[in-house]
């Protein structure tokens, strides 16, 4: 009795709230309140005005974590911090991803907004119907009642977005694991809502849910080990455990192993890149665009984070083996998208190559492989983005005719979007006066400074090696005869046509005067 | 003064405005040789501003800031031998325009685009020359690529898509390669330069020049590489056949007497400026390159039976004895490769639009469709010889006094390697006379003259017969003619331009002239 | 005292002399002006041409009086035009150098060369580019003019070059001949050779004087090593070769006869073709300080006079045959100037008075075929004599002045070579001596042959027909080309007594070549040395006589002939020789060369191409679809990169 008694009269020690800055974390809470608005909007709202209000919600969400972000990052006397109860680090290359993932955000998700292209938007108007059915026969045809597309897209892209923010700002591994399913999940689904080419597109769902879940059990597994050698999740505990101390190395360098092995899945480098051709293939256009620009810059900002907070001072260890795996994907992205049919899946390896570049920077632990890197994302990001906008226009009876041998021609049945393809191209191929020369310029000359120059040779010959199935798009749009039932070239609504000018424009720009964003880019370093 | 900014955006503007005129053909025509015309202006303006005496190693410069994070400056400005480089463009665009006038262009191609491409690689090419920061150059070096890919690839023979991938991929290539000595040359300045790295050329040149030979080597391998495949060296010179072949006669115009140049140019600016030791240790391999590529080159244009081929053929060994020029280090040699520069430009360049204009009435390449041209056009084959004995360097023709220089220069410091270019001149007398011979001597023969033999109408032109030149033609050749002949009685002005920078470059190398001033300092021979 | 001559200052040249520019202007006017004018210039472009050259003409004769008042040593002046090639201490102006040398070529240059082209006015009255042929005439004076008159060795050699392009067009001017195209290309190609060598003593030189003025080259040549003074040398000899058809780059002259006469008889016999001579006797003091230089002269002098006689022996076309005598008579100069200080002015001696009746009887020759339908094979003619009077009368005189008959102008410079040459110490007197004399011999011969089967005999014609079938109708030439040939057989007759009496020309040559100086003791004394030649002369005239003169010539040329005959129609087998050696190798050469290039080079640029695209096909496959196999895949890495990097931290 008196034991209830005395359990009774105790009182509850009080929980403390932990220490939130709101003003610098004001972008993600909007996102994320943005998301679970749009949740709610689907359940209340009629079908018909969802479409409107999701566009609205989600571009004025992105918009104003825009904003709260150029105010905080403006604001005078700024200083890095670690807030969310050390969850969260708030630094200088934070605000540059941060601010590089809304902007590509916004470009996504004018793409993803569009119904001019494809009558009625991108999306499958309802996923649950079977594919190949009558239902599904009718609701692609656009006949039947529900031609709207599955607005939950546009949630599920802002939890996404908000996953990738926290994800590259982490300032510790579990915090990470959780932005990584956080930003994942969403990103399964959406690859599978295809309006057009259903099975493929579920398919690659399928594929990309299963191989990321592998994925995120090394990360998990990795991050178990790591706990076990530094007894904290935490990336700058973990750096300062390996600065010197006498427990196992094997765990460190096998927890490290499986730990970046699940970052660069996510990053598809190869030889972890198995699932990015098929899954850009499979996946709506628009949503491959949002996962081919955003993801990277998210994984590559958490791969920066990892290995300069936590395993900066092993660097010499690791080196050579991520050396090895850099070059690997070079060369398969190189290579293999010699002999691609698929213009999607061209692309697709590209941006293997592409991560690859990306490594050789990001494994030179210093400010310029920092900054040069971060240049590099934004670049990629917004050049990739215009590209697979462009890629949605060129269409025959039965959705995009994304076969090579469609484009044939192409500069005469309509120039403008042949040159600004084109154009991209040679960004791509990181020719002079776009932005993926000065984006490469500024890795490789980070590198060979930090003393990698033979990687920096095989980058160089990969990237002439690349140079060629750009060019090959290139001959085909321009020298050679158009095919007689050739595919139509849409003309673009406002949002899409928005989305591929925000995408030339910036690439044009970064590569004639890349000055003040090569500034942003190098904001000191990662806090720890 | 901004000389270089004009010359820069002139052609930039042109192109933009003849690009919008696509609809109206005649319109685009006039309009482009007007901005051609008046870049030329622009040009002579340059020409009388540039002060021959003046000590500074590069003038009328201009420099802004453009991307402090590399250290990159937008700065602008020429020596010597810019400027003739700039001055040959600027002589060789018009006619260019001018030849290509009434081109059979491929369906669905119009004059503006092709007219506009020629302004916008004119205004890139000027870019390439005055370009006095690292970066730049190599910007411009790059970019220049691509209206050149879309000039072979749209507007180009046959085999053209092959011609053009292939010619841009071996330049980018190439580029690639010099691009990480572009970088490498940036970390040696970081670590020389307390305020951080640059691209500034003559800061560069400064520094560069003190460090370890080994670095030296490995920076200088790559641009060595990149200018070697632009001025085809033996055995990088395999795309230039086929580029020039498909290359509209315009286009090979600028890519043999222009474009190439560039990588001559580059020995000449950066090599051996940047790279002094290096260039002084590797010397002996570039000549033999050089020389094999005077022998082979010629020999392998006897073999030829394509014309257009058989020209970048000649052209190879012609840049073979520009190679040797330069490393061979004497300001007499080194004055020779710049002069050779330009008049290569000015007679081959005529060389091919004669040969352009005979295969335009004969609608074949092939040497054997040919035969007596000469009884039906005499004109026209009056001045196929006439570019022909400029191209084999007959004295009287400039091209004479040039290569004369090149090899009276090299002969001192380089004996036995100057002698055996000696003997291509044997081989270029054969190629020449040879192929003139085949192609205007002799009875009326062959294919593409079948026609003129009142066999009807030739099916290839449409032409009822072979016709001599027309007032254009005439008109596009003549002003070539002119300078042919001009410069090689009085070549003296060019080389009173050239002469102080090619000392300069000496002093930068650090040589000496093998045979000094004066006679009177002469050791006795004895 | 011979390198005094040569360097003695140079004067500035002044009044008269400073029109000198005029000289090479006024042809190359009337060639720019035929060559542009186009149709329009067709009536008076001859005129034009052949005014040009004698008013040159004119000047020169002014000019040389005008030098010829000065006192010896003033007579070198130079007139410096412009500032040509120059880059710091390579220095070359465009300037001329009038010494007695460069007017004695002047004279001949621009006399010989008027009335030729009087001659051509009628000659080429019946072709249609009678106005172009005049453009590159004249253009060929003008260079001519700036070989002899330039006064450094590039201004030579762009003269050197010139001449050769004139000769060029010339020898193919008949475009729808197949041969003549082929012997232009062939004499282009073989001069080049020569001039390779030319250059290559240039550049030597520039790098052992610094300078390329024959003023300071001449003046300091003491300051050249043995080596590089025997190899200049030799290699202005080669130079020479290419250009006077001397061994072994005779085999172009014969088929030079190509051309049309009159370019024969200008550049093919007076002028061009002796500018090896010129160009030996210009470098005089440079070989008279290499002994060894002049054997080797000597030596090529000797085998090509020898070779020229032999194959004119046997020749049947009547161009060729007296191509092969300039060829031998060349040799002559050639030897001569290979004696040295015993024989520069000698050579330039032969080479005027060759000048005279070498032109005469070539245009005699342009005249008989003239006259027969272009019929060039002398055995179908015959008995010429009385249809063409005039002509055979000019012809005869040259005739008698080549063979060196008596008082005639062969009879002064030929035989006083040969009394040099016996004059040589030792081996050498006996060896150039008896070449020579045996070539005098020989020349008589077959000139001999020629005439008799030209101008005598049985007139073969009459049977005959022309190819396409014309009988023969033989006729003497209008005035325009008589008289020309008459003023030639003048001087055949008359420029050797009056050049020889009282030393004219070697005195007038002294300022530049340095006096001429005799033999104390030769092998054979003078006297013995003329017996001699007559006796071998009269020989060769009377041997020609018993086989030609008495029985009657066939005319299909006999089939089955003795061995050396055979050899001397197939020219020795120089051309044979040509193509054995340098054609057909060059041949496979090149399309080894186009082959190795196509398969070779290019074959390793695509070859990479293919080979990527292989991998890449092959690597593809990799990308099965399976979830299964990309897991796999994954492990695999994952596993690697552990291993790896446990591999690294262990080791």
């Amino acid at each position: 009795m008196s034991a209830l008694a005395g359990f009774l009269a105790q009182t509850p020690e009080k929980l403390t709230a932990p220490p939130i800055d709101y003003g610098a974390t004001l972008p993600v809470l909007i996102i994320f309140g943005a998301a679970c608005a749009g949740v709610l909007a689907e359940a209340f709202l009629p079908r018909r005005q969802r479409w409107s209000v999701q566009v609205v919600l989600s571009l004025g969400s992105l918009l104003a974590a825009g904003a709260a972000l150029g105010r905080y990052a403006t604001k005078d006397g700024l200083t890095d911090l670690v807030t969310f109860g050390r969850a969260l680090a708030i630094d200088g290359p934070t605000l540059f991803l941060w601010g590089t993932l809304l902007a590509l955000a916004f470009g996504g998700m004018l793409l993803i907004a569009d119904r001019s292209v494809e009558p009625g938007g991108a999306f499958v108007a309802n996923a649950a119907i079977r594919p190949g059915t009558a239902q599904d026969r009718a609701q692609t045809a656009g006949t039947s009642v529900a031609t709207g597309m599955q607005t939950e897209v546009f949630p599920l892209a802002l939890f996404a977005l908000g996953g990738m923010m926290v994800f590259c700002a982490a300032n510790d591994l579990l915090t990470m694991f959780v932005a990584l399913e956080v930003l994942s999940l969403p990103l399964y689904l959406m690859c599978g809502l295809a309006r057009r080419r259903r099975l493929l597109s579920q398919e690659a769902a399928v594929k990309y849910f299963l191989l990321g879940a592998f994925a995120s059990a090394f990360f998990l597994y990795g991050l178990a080990l790591l706990y076990g050698y530094a007894g904290s999740v935490e990336l700058a505990a973990i750096g300062a455990a390996t600065a010197g101390n006498d427990r196992s190395d094997t765990l460190l360098f096998a927890g490290l192993a499986l730990l970046v092995v699940g970052l660069l899945f996510k990053a598809s480098v190869g030889p972890f890149h198995a699932w990015t051709p098929d899954v850009y293939q499979g996946a709506p256009t628009p949503v491959t665009a949002f996962m081919a620009a955003c993801t990277k810059v998210a994984a590559f900002g958490a791969i920066l984070r990892v290995l300069t907070v936590a395993f900066g001072s092993t660097r010499w260890e690791w080196r050579g083996v991520l050396w090895a795996v850099a070059t690997i994907s070079m060369v398969i992205g190189a290579v293999i998208g010699l002999t691609q049919t698929d213009i999607k899946r061209l692309i697709a390896y590209s941006s293997i190559a592409h991560a690859g570049f990306l490594l050789v920077g990001a494994i030179a632990i210093t400010e310029q492989g920092l900054s040069g890197t971060l240049f590099y994302l934004l670049a990629y990001g917004f050049t990739t983005l215009a590209a697979f906008g462009i890629v949605s226009l060129v269409r025959n009876a039965d959705g995009e005719a994304t076969h090579l041998s469609a484009w044939a021609g192409l500069s005469k049945r309509s120039p403008l979007v042949a040159a600004v393809f084109a154009f991209l191209l040679l960004a791509l191929a990181g020719i002079p006066l776009t932005s993926g020369f000065i984006g490469k310029f500024a890795v490789f000359k980070a590198a060979l400074d930090d003393g990698m120059a033979p990687l920096v040779v095989i980058a160089l010959v990969a990237s002439a090696i690349a140079a060629f199935f750009y060019l090959r798009v290139i001959v085909l749009m321009y020298f050679s005869e158009p095919a007689a039932d050739g595919p139509t070239v849409t003309v673009p609504g406002a949002f899409t046509t928005a989305a591929i000018t925000l995408g030339v424009v910036v690439t044009l720009l970064l590569g004639i005067a890349p000055t003040l964003a090569l500034d942003w880019a190098s904001v000191g370093a990662f806090t720890s | 003064m901004m000389w270089l900014p004009a010359l820069l955006a002139l052609p930039l503007v042109g192109a933009v405005v003849v690009a919008f005129l696509r609809g109206n053909d005649r319109m685009a025509r006039l309009v482009a040789m007007a901005f051609a015309l008046g870049e030329l202006v622009l040009a002579a303006g340059t020409w009388a501003a540039y002060s021959t005496d003046s000590a500074d190693r590069l003038q009328l410069t201009v420099s802004t800031e453009w991307i402090p994070a590399f250290g990159a400056r937008f700065s602008l400005g020429v020596d010597g031998i810019a400027l003739v480089m700039i001055a040959l463009i600027a002589v060789l665009v018009p006619v260019v325009l001018g030849a290509s006038w009434e081109d059979k262009l491929p369906e669905g191609r119009t004059v503006a685009g092709f007219f506009s491409l020629v302004l916008v690689l004119q205004s890139l090419m000027v870019g390439v020359f005055a370009a006095t920061d690292v970066f730049l150059f190599y910007v411009f070096f790059e970019a220049m690529l691509v209206p050149m890919y879309f000039m072979i690839g749209r507007f180009g023979g046959p085999r053209r898509q092959y011609a053009a991938v292939k010619f841009f991929l071996y330049s980018l290539l190439g580029g690639l390669v010099m691009l990480a000595s572009v970088i490498g040359l940036y970390v040696v300045s970081a670590d020389r330069l307390p305020e951080g790295g640059t691209f500034d050329w003559v800061t560069l040149q400064r520094i560069a020049a003190d460090a370890p030979l080994s670095t030296q080597i490995w920076l200088f391998m790559g641009f060595f590489i990149a200018f070697a495949i632009k001025a085809p060296l033996v055995p990088l010179h395999t795309w230039l056949p086929d580029a020039g072949a498909e290359a509209p006669v315009g286009a090979g115009v600028l890519l043999v007497g222009v474009l190439d140049k560039v990588g001559t140019f580059g020995f000449l600016r950066y090599c051996l400026p940047l790279f002094p030791a290096a260039s002084r240790e590797l010397a002996p391999y570039v000549l033999v390159l050089a020389v094999a590529g005077i022998l082979y080159g010629a020999l392998v244009a006897i073999g030829q039976t394509d014309m257009k081929r058989f020209v970048t053929y000649t052209s190879v060994a012609h840049f073979g004895f520009i190679g040797l020029g330069i490393f061979a280090f004497s300001t007499q040699a080194h004055a020779g490769a710049v002069l050779y520069m330009v008049n290569h430009g000015i007679s081959t360049g005529m060389l091919f639009l004669v040969i352009g204009m005979i295969i335009a009435r004969g609608g074949s390449r092939l040497v054997d469709d040919y035969g007596g041209v000469y009884k039906l056009a005499p004109v026209l084959a009056g001045l196929f010889l006439v570019a022909g004995l400029s191209s084999l360097a007959l004295p009287g023709t400039s091209s004479f006094v040039s290569e004369f220089l090149v090899l009276v220069g090299s002969f001192p410091n380089q004996p036995v390697f100057t002698i055996l270019a000696t003997v291509g001149i044997i081989f270029a007398a054969l190629y020449v006379l040879w192929l003139y011979q085949r192609v205007a001597h002799g009875e009326v023969r062959g294919a593409a003259m079948a026609s003129s033999l009142g066999e009807g109408v030739n099916p290839v032109t449409g032409r009822p017969r072979f016709p001599d030149l027309s007032r254009r033609e005439l008109a596009v050749l003549a002003p070539l003619v002119a300078l042919i002949i001009g410069l090689g009685i009085y070549p003296q002005p060019v080389l009173d331009v050239i002469t102080p920078s090619v000392n300069a470059t000496m002093t930068e190398v650090g040589l000496t002239d093998p045979v000094p001033v004066g006679p009177a300092a002469q050791p006795g021979g004895k | 005292m011979l390198t005094l001559a040569q360097s003695a200052e140079v004067g500035t040249a002044g009044g008269l002399a400073s029109l000198a520019w005029l000289l090479i202007a006024l042809p190359a006017f009337g060639a720019v002006v035929l060559l542009l004018g186009g149709r329009r210039t067709d009536r008076w472009g001859h005129l034009l041409g052949s005014a040009t050259i004698l008013a040159a003409f004119a000047y020169g004769l002014a000019l040389f009086f005008d030098t010829t008042g000065l006192p010896a040593e003033e007579r070198t002046r130079g007139l410096t035009l412009f500032d040509w090639i120059s880059v710091n201490a390579l220095h070359i102006d465009f300037g001329l150098r009038i010494d007695p040398l460069s007017m004695v070529f002047v004279l001949l240059i621009t006399g010989v060369g008027g009335l030729i082209h009087v001659y051509a006015v009628g000659y080429m009255a019946d072709d249609v580019n009678r106005r172009r042929f005049f453009g590159y005439f004249n253009l060929f004076v003008a260079a001519m003019l700036i070989l002899v008159l330039g006064d450094n060795f590039v201004t030579l050699y762009l003269g050197w070059e010139g001449v050769g392009l004139a000769s060029y067009l010339l020898i193919g001017w008949y475009q729808d001949r197949p041969y003549a195209a082929t012997a232009a290309k062939k004499a282009f190609l073989m001069n080049r050779v020569g001039d390779v060598g030319l250059a290559i003593a240039i550049f030597l030189l520039w790098r052992d004087l610094g300078t390329l003025e024959y003023a300071e080259v001449f003046a300091r040549v003491g300051e050249l090593s043995t080596g590089s003074l025997t190899a200049i040398a030799v290699l202005l000899l080669l130079g020479a070769c290419g250009k006077s058809g001397q061994f072994p780059l005779q085999s172009w002259l014969p088929d030079a006869m190509a051309g049309p006469t009159p370019v024969s008889a200008l550049i093919h016999a007076a002028t061009m073709v002796t500018a090896g001579v010129y160009l030996i006797a210009r470098c005089a003091p440079l070989y008279n300080l290499t002994a060894d230089g002049r054997l080797v002269v000597m030596a090529i002098g000797a085998i090509t006079l020898l070779i020229g006689c032999v194959i004119g022996c046997a020749y049947d076309d009547f161009k060729k045959v007296l191509a092969y005598s300039t060829v031998s008579q060349i040799g002559y100069m050639i030897l001569a100037v290979g004696l040295g200080p015993f024989g520069y002015a000698l050579g330039i001696f032969h080479l005027l008075t060759h000048g005279f009746f070498k032109a005469g009887l070539f245009l005699g020759a342009g005249s008989v075929m003239h006259g027969m339908n272009d019929e060039g094979d002398i055995r179908r003619m015959g008995g010429l004599a009385r249809f063409m009077p005039i002509t055979f009368a000019t012809w005869f005189l040259g005739y008698l002045a080549l063979i060196g008959f008596p008082f005639l102008s062969g009879y002064y410079s030929k035989d006083a070579i040969i009394g040099a040459a016996f004059g040589e110490p030792g081996w050498r007197g006996w060896v150039f001596g008896g070449a020579a004399v045996l070539g005098a011999g020989l020349t008589a011969f077959y000139m001999t042959r020629l005439m008799l089967l030209v101008f005598f005999g049985e007139k073969r014609w009459e049977k005959l027909t022309t190819a396409d079938g014309r009988a023969y109708h033989p006729h003497e030439s209008p005035p325009v080309m008589t008289v020309p040939m008459i003023v030639l057989a003048v001087g055949s007759v008359g420029a050797g007594f009056f050049l020889h009496s009282g030393e004219r020309l070697v005195g007038w040559l002294e300022p530049t070549l340095g006096g001429l100086q005799e033999h104390e003791h030769g092998v054979l004394p003078h006297s013995t040395v003329l017996v001699l030649t007559m006796a071998l002369i009269a020989a060769g005239v009377g041997l020609a006589w018993l086989i030609f003169g008495r029985r009657p010539v066939p005319v299909q040329r006999p089939v089955r002939v003795s061995l050396p005959v055979r050899a001397a129609r197939a020219d020795l087998y120089a051309n044979a020789l040509n193509e054995w050696i340098v054609e057909r190798p060059g041949i496979w050469i090149t399309r080894l060369a186009v082959f190795m290039d196509n398969k070779g080079v290019d074959g390793v640029v695509n070859g990479t191409a293919a080979l990527l695209g292989g991998t890449s096909g092959r690597l593809r496959r990799l990308q099965t679809g399976f979830v299964r196999s990309y897991a796999l895949g994954m492990l695999g890495g994952g596993v690697l990169v552990i291993a790896a990097l446990l591999v690294v931290r262990y080791s």
